[in-house]
């Protein structure tokens, strides 16, 4: 066990580098949820009071935006995969001692870390943005969006390394683009779900985002009573894609 | 060595089909210990599958194959293999020493510093060592990823197409690093360039339409196809491989 994780470590490693070492990282992962929560305050701002529109007020906007932010690792994941393949990087490794689940878990906490430094720096920034806009934010209630959104980062890896593993590195982003488009439209991010109704919304309550974002926000109120569905909900997506992911390893490599 | 065999490398009867289509069919060949082989052949002739089925990387349909007498594709013959494939393969934001320990590490060598460290020794990469591999010429990167192959020093190492697309200068520094490395570790390499092949090998095998039509050193593939004694390998090859682009 101590010899696999050493195994695994190195592997892990090495992705973190890969991270660390893109600019894109920086741009996506951290710059972009500071830029889009400042331009969403501002529009905030200049919706007037009688609109009653809420969503984009701190603690709607921040565990959004989160997510959102999360979305995109789905995309670094993807390419860092599929560009392993392509270049055979992974048929080398693939004839070492390492075993596919080795892989997966050496993409996964590298990236998942990264989620969580993402976070820090969004609620960091939404904490600073409420105490300008003379609003609050309770540091507990930012620490439990990190701690429930866990299950969501995951459901982006385990995307990103199913595209990754799936498609080449002209096909992955795209498609990776769709589901962030998917998140972001169906997942009541930027628009309020409980004044809606029909189909749409039963797609948003089958889909994993909207429950992601819902209980990002129960826990930014620490409001946790009914969070457990929403997570259950994707938890279940999460297993699932990784379910997904572990035969698409052995059968595509 | 706990190796029980001293064929380094058995391939008997080996078959992989995808599909309708059989791209290995009945390989068999022997490489003895600290030797190294070459397979020719045009493109889709079969090498790299035939590489693949070596390293564990695909299972053989039908057939066998072993490494050191550990069935190939097994933890043991793993452990014994070092590959570097047709492409760079390598982590292009990690330096050269990085890319080694790396390597050396998922390998489960404690002491990966040092391995690395001898490497660049040997590869003569000294003042590359800290720069990133996508940074790196062609050839040095040829040389980092055949590096990788070796850092957890195998007893077998397989080069699919190691000098291809580099210059006749990088490419010659190459043989020469191949002429000291085949002292001690047995090695297979595919390749296109047969000068390369000549210049290198102790045993050929030539291969078309996913068979082997005729294996052994230079001359005795000269006998196998009538070629006078001094013909240079590539028309030796033309006559063995005659038929072999027909699928």
């Amino acid at each position: 066990m101590k010899e696999r994780m050493y195994r695994i470590s190195a592997f892990a490693e090495r992705v973190m580098l890969e991270l660390l070492r893109d600019p894109l990282s920086y741009v996506f992962a951290l710059g972009f949820p500071l830029v889009m929560l400042i331009v969403m305050t501002l529009l905030s701002e200049s919706i007037p009071p009688e609109a009653e529109m809420t969503v984009f007020r701190i603690d709607n906007l921040a565990p959004a935006v989160y997510v959102f932010g999360l979305s995109f690792l789905m995309l670094f994941t993807a390419l860092l995969v599929s560009k392993d393949r392509t270049e055979a990087f992974l048929v080398r490794l693939y004839i070492s001692p390492m075993s596919r689940a080795d892989f997966l878990l050496g993409y996964t906490i590298p990236v998942l870390i990264l989620a969580v430094l993402q976070g820090s720096v969004t609620m960091a920034t939404a904490f600073g943005i409420a105490a300008f806009t003379g609003d609050s934010l309770n540091p507990a209630g930012m620490a439990a969006v990190l701690a429930v959104s866990v299950p969501a980062a995951l459901l982006f890896i385990g995307f990103g390394l199913l595209f990754g593993v799936l498609f080449s590195d002209k096909t992955a982003p795209p498609l990776s683009s769709v589901v962030i488009s998917l998140s972001s439209f169906l997942g009541g991010m930027w628009m309020d779900l409980s004044h809606m109704s029909g189909v749409l919304v039963m797609l948003c309550d089958l889909l994993p985002f909207r429950h992601a974002v819902d209980a990002g926000r129960m826990a930014l109120a620490m409001s946790f009573d009914g969070i457990g569905m929403h997570l259950a909900v994707v938890s279940a997506w999460t297993a699932a894609v990784y379910l997904l992911a572990i035969p698409a390893f052995r059968k595509k490599l | 060595m706990s190796e029980k065999s001293e064929i380094a490398i058995r391939a008997d009867g080996l078959v992989k089909r995808f599909g309708a289509f059989t791209a290995v069919d009945g390989v068999s060949f022997d490489v003895e210990r600290g030797t190294l082989f070459s397979l020719l052949g045009v493109n889709g002739a079969g090498k790299t599958t035939t590489i693949r089925l070596l390293t564990g990387l695909l299972r053989p349909d039908g057939g066998h194959a072993e490494i050191c007498g550990y069935p190939a594709g097994s933890t043991d013959a793993a452990r014994l293999i070092g590959l570097s494939p047709q492409e760079t393969s390598t982590a292009g934001n990690l330096t050269v020493r990085e890319n080694l320990i790396m390597t050396a590490k998922i390998y489960g060598f404690h002491d990966a510093a040092a391995r690395a460290d001898n490497i660049i020794g040997r590869l003569g990469m000294g003042e590359f060592a800290g720069r990133k591999s996508k940074h790196l010429s062609g050839g040095l990167r040829r040389r980092l990823s055949i590096g990788m192959g070796i850092v957890t020093e195998p007893k077998v190492l397989f080069l699919d197409e190691p000098t291809l697309g580099l210059d006749v200068i990088a490419r010659r520094e190459l043989w020469t690093f191949l002429e000291e490395l085949k002292k001690s570790v047995t090695v297979v390499l595919t390749t296109h360039y047969m000068e390369e092949a000549e210049a290198l090998s102790d045993k050929i095998a030539v291969m078309a339409n996913g068979a082997v039509k005729a294996s052994g050193t230079l001359a005795e593939l000269r006998t196998v196809s009538g070629s006078a004694a001094g013909e240079r390998l590539e028309n030796v090859f033309l006559r063995l491989a005659e038929g072999g682009e027909r699928r």
